[in-house]
């Protein structure tokens, strides 16, 4: 074993793991550039190299875009790679009040920490973990899925009702498109753009992002408060903040490590599970939303461990744990490299020569993270609001498109990024809407694929509620599910009614009124759901016809609740109306231009437009030429950089 | 007469560039759009395809991926892309003639100009190592004793794995229960796990999974050089050739002679048996079906027999 690790530390493979982090940290800091794009442009540069330099280089990609995912999560509350969903909900708030350097360290460690235990996993326990794995079946994905949907009463700011409706919002959302357990086209309203359904990385841009732009050019007030003095990265802060958050540290890396191991997971699964554990144990888990380093470090952990968890199953039994396993598989198979059983057994050399090379280039993710997360802070906290709101929004027009390379994506994007802005107004917090869209296909088909098993054995309840792994799941999700409500329950037990505490203040009637339109909109699309399911068949019906009968249940108890206690749960937002509208406006313009003009072309119009919108104080005509021109520069490096080095056919026109 | 001097003008010009075309094609990299995933049989073809192409035509293969719908995303959009021959897409039988029946998918049958049909996965009934199945003999065997109660995993529904357990049980005289997965990945995994009883695959999941599966017989003419020992189901007595053809296909504006030249291109790498080592040790078969009429007598009797299948899966109406 020894001399795998001489063989894995040779200066060339050190080289390739350095730079492999740090281009994978770049790219996954970008939101719409995934880890399994950044692999996939790799492989062709692979088949010139011995196999075990080429699973360092990929790996080292990879895990650095998981790291680097977290940027954007917290400068810019929007998942830079889909594994960093559950680091927006505390990510963003520390750096709003301005931790945003603490909260980027903290993720840096926790993450080096997490994929260490991860690769430590994959070294020693393998083969077992492999073997666990496979016992998880459809219904215990069905159930998983269920488990990270008690998240909601957590993500519902205050909101549970609202929380919930929202929710089924995101598992109608996830319906939409070509169903793969039973291949009926459902609820396209005959458009071909949404046949490969709703693609979940344009839709985190659109829900997170957009709103954030939306926003941003509202008031003159600054992104992210500055800090109040330069402290660089405040490492010895983070390491305290990592010791005290020890055991969460370890539980959600080990939980990262499993649900890694998991094929059909994956990094956001495991981020969203560690992060409702970590709420849950928490000694003040109402501190979780807020700004609590605790759920950076439960995500952050948890995220980076899947790299070495979801190696497992790729390794051990050909079987990919994670989409950039499978494209690691494709090159490894070109390579003659066989994966399966026989791995660790035939080809030992090359596996554990990568697996030391994935655990070098984790402790090189210290160093270089750090440094590379004390530019991106310095940049996003200094540039001022009028170069920030152009080039983020040129990124998530070119990230969308770059997912399947399709303009369509970034039009169902915007649109997302709009219904989301208005619902969050309208307090159903954009969170539950996510996690309803990534968790509704996993539990669709575990629910169905159960089903119908369940009938071939005729024991439908046995294969729900008979398997002692799903009834551990089951469990879990109760005490989740019941925990935020434990003090109101108290309270009724005691006999007194404090759950409608805060409401004395009514609300106005048109307030009321706008309220009810909110509320019926979601019920007509719960409404539309249930006439069109009527035409499918009984397996792509059954799923989408219970969450819309539940919504629309949902939506009867707001109104009810609404008309006796006269409470309205809205965001004041304050601000400038014309400069918010325009935002999308320009954006949706954009879309528009990019096959006349091409995409840089199009990309600087829509970042010129942008500049004016967000531009408050009067400027000198010079420094509005130094803006002008590095908003154009940096967004024709990017088109280039995608067009030319990401090989993404980016529409060309003028340019 | 000045007209005349112009159509003349043009039409030299579209002739002497689509023989200039065809000379020097490829003259930049091609792009290989493929219409899944990364990771599955077409991903992993078009990878093992992309080392030899740069090799033999001095420029790069540049693979893509465009998932959704099965394969709909990206056909739908086959033929919005450029007719030059430097963008290609993958194609799999029976999806592009199964799946526009099935709806509103945002292509025909028709629309898709296949080019070269390169290999297929032939279909393979797969159990697990410890099943106490040991031959296929066995399999139909429980099945009749135990009508519906045989769960079977396969990749989707409307797919070869699914339209081949249709087959078989109407051959076999059986009723066993179809369980749809996401991709082959997670069928295998369901019967690793031991979730299901058996698998609808391919013999790629043999060469794959190596000794924790044991396939009880192949959809082939003949057996599969790299599993002597596993019979087909002609041996067995069921006449059954059949599996997921895979093979790419250009935009309906791309010209005769580069269609011609790619044919030729793709056959070029299809002999060598470099490459041909390869697909075999993957588990994969060869077929070779030239552009012209080679592939539309082959289009025609697949989209035949596939189509009879899908009906009686009830996947068509």
């Amino acid at each position: 074993m020894f001399d795998y690790l001489i063989a894995a530390f040779s200066p060339f493979n050190i080289l390739l793991a350095v730079l492999g982090v740090a281009a994978g940290t770049v790219i996954g800091s970008i939101p719409g550039l995934t880890a399994t794009m950044a692999v996939a442009v790799l492989v062709p540069i692979t088949f010139s190299m011995q196999p075990d330099s080429a699973l360092i280089l990929m790996g080292a990609i990879y895990t650095g875009a998981i790291y680097g995912g977290a940027y954007a999560a917290i400068l810019l509350n929007t998942p830079g790679t889909p594994s960093a969903i559950a680091t927006t909900f505390d990510g963003y708030p520390m750096a709003k009040r301005g931790d945003g350097d603490l909260a980027i360290s903290i993720a840096c460690l926790s993450s080096v920490v997490g994929g260490l235990i991860g690769a430590l996993a994959l070294l020693f326990l393998a083969p077992p973990l492999a073997d666990a794995a496979l016992a998880f079946g459809p219904v215990e994905y069905f159930w998983l899925a269920v488990f990270g949907l008690s998240l909601i009463a957590a993500l519902s700011d205050g909101d549970f009702l609202k929380g919930v409706i929202a929710a089924c919002f995101g598992l109608l959302l996830a319906m939409i498109g070509i169903s793969e357990t039973s291949a009926e086209v459902r609820f396209t309203f005959g458009s071909n753009t949404l046949l490969g359904g709703i693609e979940v990385v344009s839709a985190l841009i659109g829900l997170y992002c957009i709103p954030v732009l939306i926003d941003l050019v509202a008031t003159p007030d600054r992104h992210l408060n500055p800090p109040e003095a330069q402290r660089g990265i405040r490492l010895p802060e983070a390491l305290k903040t990592l010791a005290r958050n020890k055991w969460n540290l370890l539980r959600s890396s080990v939980i990262g490590t499993f649900v890694g191991a998991l094929p059909g997971a994956g990094g956001s699964i495991a981020g969203l599970v560690a992060y409702s554990e970590a709420r849950r144990s928490a000694k003040d888990s109402n501190a979780y939303g807020k700004g609590e380093p605790g759920g950076v470090i439960a995500t952050e952990s948890a995220n980076n461990a899947t790299v070495g968890g979801g190696f497992i199953p790729t390794l051990v039994l050909g079987i990919p744990g994670t989409p950039p396993d499978a494209v690691i598989l494709g090159a490894l198979l070109v390579q003659g490299v066989r994966t399966g059983p026989t791995l660790f057994t035939d080809g030992a050399n090359i596996v554990y020569t990568f697996i030391f090379g994935l655990l070098l280039a984790t402790l090189l993710m210290l160093p270089v993270g750090l440094l590379i997360g004390r530019f991106a802070y310095g940049a996003i906290v200094r540039a001022p609001k009028s170069a920030l709101v152009p080039i983020v929004a040129f990124m998530t027009v070119i990230g969308a498109f770059a997912i399947r390379n399709s303009l369509s994506d970034v039009l169902i994007m915007i649109v997302l990024g709009i219904v989301g802005w208005v619902a969050s107004k309208r307090g159903f917090s954009v969170s539950p809407i996510v996690l309803g869209l990534i968790l509704g296909r996993i539990a669709e088909q575990g629910f169905v694929q159960s089903w119908t098993i369940g009938e071939a054995l005729g024991d439908l309840w046995g294969q729900f509620f008979g398997r002692p792994l799903s009834l551990v799941i089951i469990a879990m999700t109760l005490i989740t599910f019941i925990y935020p409500f434990a003090p109101k329950i108290k309270g009724l037990l005691r006999g007194k009614n404090n759950g409608a505490g805060q409401q004395s203040e009514r609300a106005s009637w048109p307030a009321i009124a706008s309220e009810l339109v909110s509320l019926l909109a979601f019920a007509l699309i719960a409404g539309i759901v249930l006439v069109q399911s009527g035409a499918l068949n009984a397996e792509a019906a059954v799923f989408p016809q219970t969450i819309a009968w539940g919504m629309a249940v949902f939506v009867v108890i707001a109104i009810v609740r609404l008309l006796t206690t006269r409470h309205v749960s809205a965001m004041a937002s304050g601000g400038s109306v014309a400069r918010r509208t325009a935002v999308p406006v320009i954006m949706l313009a954009t879309v528009g231009l990019v096959p006349l003009l091409g995409f840089g072309a199009a990309g600087a119009v829509m970042g010129l437009a942008l500049i004016f919108v967000a531009q408050y104080e009067k400027q000198s005509l010079r420094a509005t030429c130094i803006l002008v021109a590095c908003v154009v520069a940096v967004i024709a490096a990017f088109t280039l950089g995608f067009r030319n080095v990401l090989d993404v056919p980016l529409p060309g026109g003028l340019f | 007469m000045r007209k005349a001097f112009y159509v003349a003008a043009v039409i030299a010009t579209a002739l002497g560039s689509g023989a200039a075309m065809a000379a020097d094609y490829p003259s930049k990299s091609v792009d290989y759009v493929i219409p899944f995933g990364p990771g599955g049989e077409s991903d992993v073809t078009a990878r093992l395809q992309q080392p030899y192409f740069k090799d033999k035509f001095g420029q790069d293969l540049v693979v893509s991926y465009k998932p959704g719908g099965g394969g709909a995303v990206g056909w739908s959009q086959l033929n919005g892309m450029g007719g030059d021959g430097h963008s290609i897409m993958g194609i799999n039988l029976p999806h592009i003639v199964v799946k526009p029946k099935q709806g509103e998918v945002g292509f025909q049958t028709e629309d898709v100009t296949a080019v070269y049909m390169f290999h297929y996965t032939p279909d393979a009934i797969v159990v697990n190592a410890n099943s106490n199945l040991k031959s296929l003999q066995d399999l139909v065997d429980y099945a009749k004793a135990n009508p519906k109660r045989l769960t079977m995993s396969g990749s989707g529904k409307g797919t070869a794995n699914h339209l081949a357990q249709v087959i078989f049980d109407q051959m076999a005289y059986i009723e066993t229960t179809y369980v749809a997965f996401k991709g082959t990945g997670a069928a295998v995994t369901a019967l690793l796990g031991n979730q299901v009883a058996a698998e609808w695959g391919y013999t790629t999941v043999g060469a794959k999974q190596g000794d924790k599966v044991r396939m009880l017989a192949v959809a082939m003419e003949e057996r599969h050089p790299a599993f002597p020992d596993v019979p087909t189901f002609k041996e067995l007595g069921y006449d059954m050739v059949s599996g997921a053809y895979r093979g790419i296909a250009v935009p309906k504006s791309t010209p005769e002679d580069v269609r011609q030249a790619l044919s030729g291109m793709i056959a070029e790498i299809n002999a060598d048996p470099a490459f041909q080592k390869q697909m075999l040790d993957g588990g994969f078969a060869m077929v070779d079906v030239a552009y012209g009429a080679d592939m539309d007598a082959f289009m025609a009797e697949k989209s035949t027999e596939y189509l009879a299948a899908a009906k009686n899966a009830d996947v068509i109406d």
